[in-house]
């Protein structure tokens, strides 16, 4: 081994440049930058919506006129000004209304295949239906009639409220308000385009959902909307996952996703975030101020919640669980990386309501560069929540000296039947298992991965099979130039 | 009074009525509802009641061998005083009078310090005397130092100074009791200055009347290779807060704060504590335990700071908290802060009941469940008295806190 070689430190090998970073030249139909009720109203004609969704966006925009921007999360950012995002933005080939992947844009499969996602070859190699939103609308959406015929409906949010209006209705808004949050009530009112899945009664998935999501036009805000909901007795894998093009300008995105799960239905919900960073100045980069939350209505209902998250210049989330059936389950398991200037604010919120709920928190932070990053976590017994129980792990490691890692857990527990566990450590990569993999001939970045591999192994266990493998990757490509 | 002294009272008195109470609205107050003091006190509760003319009846810790300084309701009592020759220990009131200067730096309020409120402005506007102590480098008192801190209702502002030489060493133990009926705040800032190797044991010990307010603060500020031991227990009171900031600021110091809490009743407890570590080869180790039964809520938030630059930080942290009552409620939230890689930090938090099995164990060599329960309890607590070496405290400790757990009838028996 050659003398510079050795004398390498872990932080020189986590400056990867960012790999999916590109734009894909299309012609977009966007809205000039601004919001007022007119954008709302032109939203709202443009997805052909029907009078009580634009009462309700309308509703939202009022109560989010009122609220105050949030600062307490542990982040740094410029303000942010609203009047200055687009709020609208379609892909112009939508307007001839791909049928099937064959009429897509050429130009969109290509980004795709970049990517490494072929959206053909998944159709018959990884069994997964693709609901490919670009930017705010849905271009393809495949797999379509074999989950047709198990009763399973897969498809872009706007067809949904037109398709199964009552479906909507009776869902949306209700795990997460309109006014919930500051962000929460301006997704509300600005929502384009997101999935909605209903799995019927007593159905099995019959293949793992997933969508591709991209930010793809200049200075636009993406506002998704996910409702996914399992009826008594199902069950749904879905996968999320994102990169978006390399470009200067930060862009908001403030996503909302609501989890319904009735009796016995199980949803599994897993997410790999790869959204530009910005640069190692901390120029440009994705904010991604998003809301999930799930809420376990049935008895034994269970969601999980799995989480990647390497990308985003600012990540501010907390994917939740209101256990409120009698003996249901939330989990959450989460590996975020954050190096350069990224700043992450993450963690989950457990709110035991219902008697015997369980609830498991796994979330690795690992810190490397000028990162920073917060596990902040909530886990809340109520009393009427007999018998709850809660385990939480959370553990961070900090590469290089210039990175934090922090812990906000808050518990709170007003039942003394509950059982609460938490434990949490910190501390960076040992020299002494370095030192141990590198005199078994072991380089040093090798040594590292292996390290951090082990170091996640308990969150990408969690994830389906092609996923683990690409947040494998992803891990590997990240740390590169950052660790050994 | 000088003019500096009295500047700084006028700025904390302002500083006090910009701020007023802290409101659950504020972070660092979310659990704990301060609006009670003004409804016992009303609208005038941070008027001090009384000069301290009058004794307060005596509590005896039996058993202990140590100086003492006794105060009624926050004024220093002469007569039943008993100081150490050799070092300096005066009262705040006497200091004040004869050299001003020296108190200014003892009660100036930092606005900006963590975790400072209203409370501590109204502390450093209003407090009329405390202690006073010097003890110079490479000594050591031959016996513990006693703060007796006895309460008889009304608001009391109390402000405390320790200094410590370098190579000094002290056991001191702030005691505060009150056995009256009447609603009254204790509103106590102490602060602690360990100079190089110095050596510092702390016993806080809460056992105000049913009816007292009790705010606390404890500001430690650590040179090279000092170390600090804290003991606080909870166990009086209606409404408690502590504030414990212990700041490492130089290399090899070290800290470890205990914590014990048994509430019942309507009892609200709460202590916020703070470790900064600010320099290399620092360790802190921090164990709260606390027993609820009743209707009674605990509160519990620690938060370990690790400054850039602090390497080979150590410091590890735990919480556990036992709920004996279906009624009773924790909020617990053990933080950490970390903005360096070479660092070994963790915490732990567990909430629970009575373990099932070793209630089992108990039963099934014919101990009844009653009783089992009642060793177990004992045995939770007093695992976090059990650190504590001055066992005249600890004996006086056990006794006062399992007496408040009406299921425990053959105590001595339990004792070892």
């Amino acid at each position: 081994m050659s003398e510079t070689r050795q004398e390498r430190k872990p932080e020189e090998f986590t400056g990867r440049e960012y790999e999916a970073g590109f734009v894909t030249d299309i012609e977009t139909d966007t809205l000039p930058p601004g919001l007022n009720e007119d954008v709302i109203r032109h939203i709202s004609a443009k997805k052909e919506e029907p009078e009580w969704l634009l009462n309700w966006r309308l509703e939202a925009f009022r109560h989010w006129q009122t609220m105050q921007e949030p600062h307490w999360a542990h982040v740094n950012y410029p303000p942010i000004d609203y009047q200055a995002i687009s709020y609208y933005s379609a892909p112009k080939s939508q307007k001839d209304g791909p049928k099937s992947l064959d009429e897509v844009d050429p130009k969109l499969l290509e980004t795709y295949a970049k990517l490494g996602i072929p959206l053909r070859e998944q159709e018959f190699l990884a069994g997964v239906a693709v609901d490919a939103v670009f930017d705010s609308v849905s271009v393809a959406t495949t797999f379509k009639g074999k989950l047709k015929d198990a009763g399973v409906i897969f498809c872009p949010i706007s067809e949904a409220v037109r398709e199964y209006p009552e479906l909507v209705q009776q869902y949306l808004g209700t795990v997460v308000p309109t006014g919930d949050n500051f962000y929460a009530a301006l997704n509300s009112a600005v929502f384009t385009d997101g999935s909605f899945v209903y799995i019927p009664k007593g159905v099995r998935c019959p293949m793992e959902l997933s969508t591709y999501f991209r930010i793809n036009a200049l200075n636009t805000g993406q506002f998704e909307r996910t409702l996914i909901i399992a009826d008594e007795g199902s069950y749904v894998s879905y996968l999320e996952g994102c990169t978006a093009p390399q470009r200067d300008e930060n862009q908001l995105h403030a996503a909302v996703v609501e989890l319904v799960a009735l009796d016995d239905a199980r949803i599994k919900y897993s997410t790999v975030q790869n959204w530009y960073p910005g640069d190692e100045n901390g120029v440009g980069g994705i904010y991604n101020f998003v809301t999930k939350r799930a809420d376990c209505r049935g008895a034994r209902s269970r969601v999980s919640w799995t989480q990647v998250e390497t990308g985003s210049a600012i990540t501010w989330k907390y994917p939740s669980c209101i256990l409120r059936g009698d003996d249901s389950v939330g989990e959450f398991y989460s590996v975020a990386l954050t190096k350069m200037r990224q700043e992450a604010d993450t963690g989950t919120k457990m709110i035991h309501i219902g008697k015997n709920t369980r609830s498991t928190i796994v979330s690795k932070g690992i810190s490397a560069g000028f990162g920073q990053q917060s596990y902040r976590g909530l886990v809340r017994i109520g009393k009427s929540a007999e018998g709850a129980r809660n385990y939480t792990q959370c553990d961070s490691l900090l590469i290089g000296e210039n990175c934090g890692a922090h812990t906000f857990p808050y518990v709170e527990v007003k039942n003394p039947t509950a059982t609460m566990e938490h434990e949490a450590t910190t501390s960076k990569i040992g020299e002494d298992q370095l030192f141990y993999c590198q005199s078994r001939g072991i380089s040093e970045e090798d040594a590292v991965n292996m390290i951090v591999n082990g170091f996640c192994k308990d969150v990408f266990n969690e994830l389906p099979m092609e996923f683990a493998v690409e947040a494998n990757r992803l891990m590997e490509v990240s740390l590169e130039g950052a660790v050994g | 009074m000088s003019g500096s002294l009295q500047t700084l009272r006028q700025q904390a008195w302002q500083a006090f009525e910009e701020k007023g109470l802290p409101t659950t609205r504020d972070e660092d107050w979310k659990y704990t509802d301060l609006s009670r003091i003004q409804t016992l006190l009303g609208e005038q509760w941070w008027q001090p009641a009384g000069t301290g003319a009058v004794a307060i009846d005596m509590v005896e810790l039996p058993g202990l061998d140590a100086w003492r300084m006794v105060f009624n309701n926050g004024y220093f009592d002469p007569a039943r005083s008993e100081l150490p020759p050799g070092v300096t220990i005066t009262s705040l009131a006497s200091l004040m009078q004869d050299e001003p200067a020296k108190v200014v730096d003892l009660l100036a309020y930092q606005p900006d310090a963590p975790l400072s409120s209203g409370l501590t402005a109204a502390n450093s506007a209003l407090a009329a005397d405390g202690a006073c102590i010097c003890i110079p480098a490479n000594t050591r008192l031959d016996q513990p130092l006693y703060l007796l801190h006895l309460n008889s209702g009304g608001t009391a502002h109390l402000r405390t100074g320790i200094e410590l030489g370098p190579h000094a060493e002290l056991e001191v133990i702030e005691h505060f009791h009150g056995q009256h009926s009447e609603a009254g705040l204790t509103n106590s800032v102490t602060a602690i200055r360990l100079a190089a190797g110095a050596r510092c044991t702390h016993y806080r010990l809460q056992l105000e009347a049913a009816k007292q307010c009790h705010s606390g603060r404890v500001e430690v500020s650590q040179k090279a290779d000092s170390s600090y031991q804290l003991h606080a227990v909870e166990l009086g009171g209606m409404l408690s807060r502590c504030d414990v900031i212990s700041r490492l600021d130089e290399r090899g110091a070290s800290c470890e704060l205990g914590g014990l809490f048994v509430a019942t009743g309507r009892q609200h407890i709460d202590h916020h504590t703070r470790i900064e570590h600010n320099a290399p080869y620092c360790s802190s180790r921090e164990s709260y335990r606390s027993v609820l039964d009743g209707r009674s809520h605990g509160v519990f938030n620690g938060k370990i700071v690790v400054a850039k630059g602090a390497i080979k930080t150590d410091s590890a942290q735990n919480n556990a908290n036992l709920l004996l009552s279906p009624d009773a409620a924790v909020d617990t939230k053990p933080e950490l802060e970390i903005y360096h890689d070479d660092v070994k930090c963790a915490h732990g938090v567990t909430v629970g009941q009575l373990d099932k099995n070793q209630l089992f164990y108990l039963k099934s060599r014919g101990i009844a469940e009653e009783e089992a329960k009642q060793l177990l309890t004992v045995a939770f607590a007093d695992e976090q008295l059990a650190r504590m070496n001055n066992h005249s405290i600890r004996r006086f400790i056990e006794r006062a806190a399992f007496a408040k757990l009406p299921s425990i009838t053959d105590l001595e028996g339990m004792l070892v």
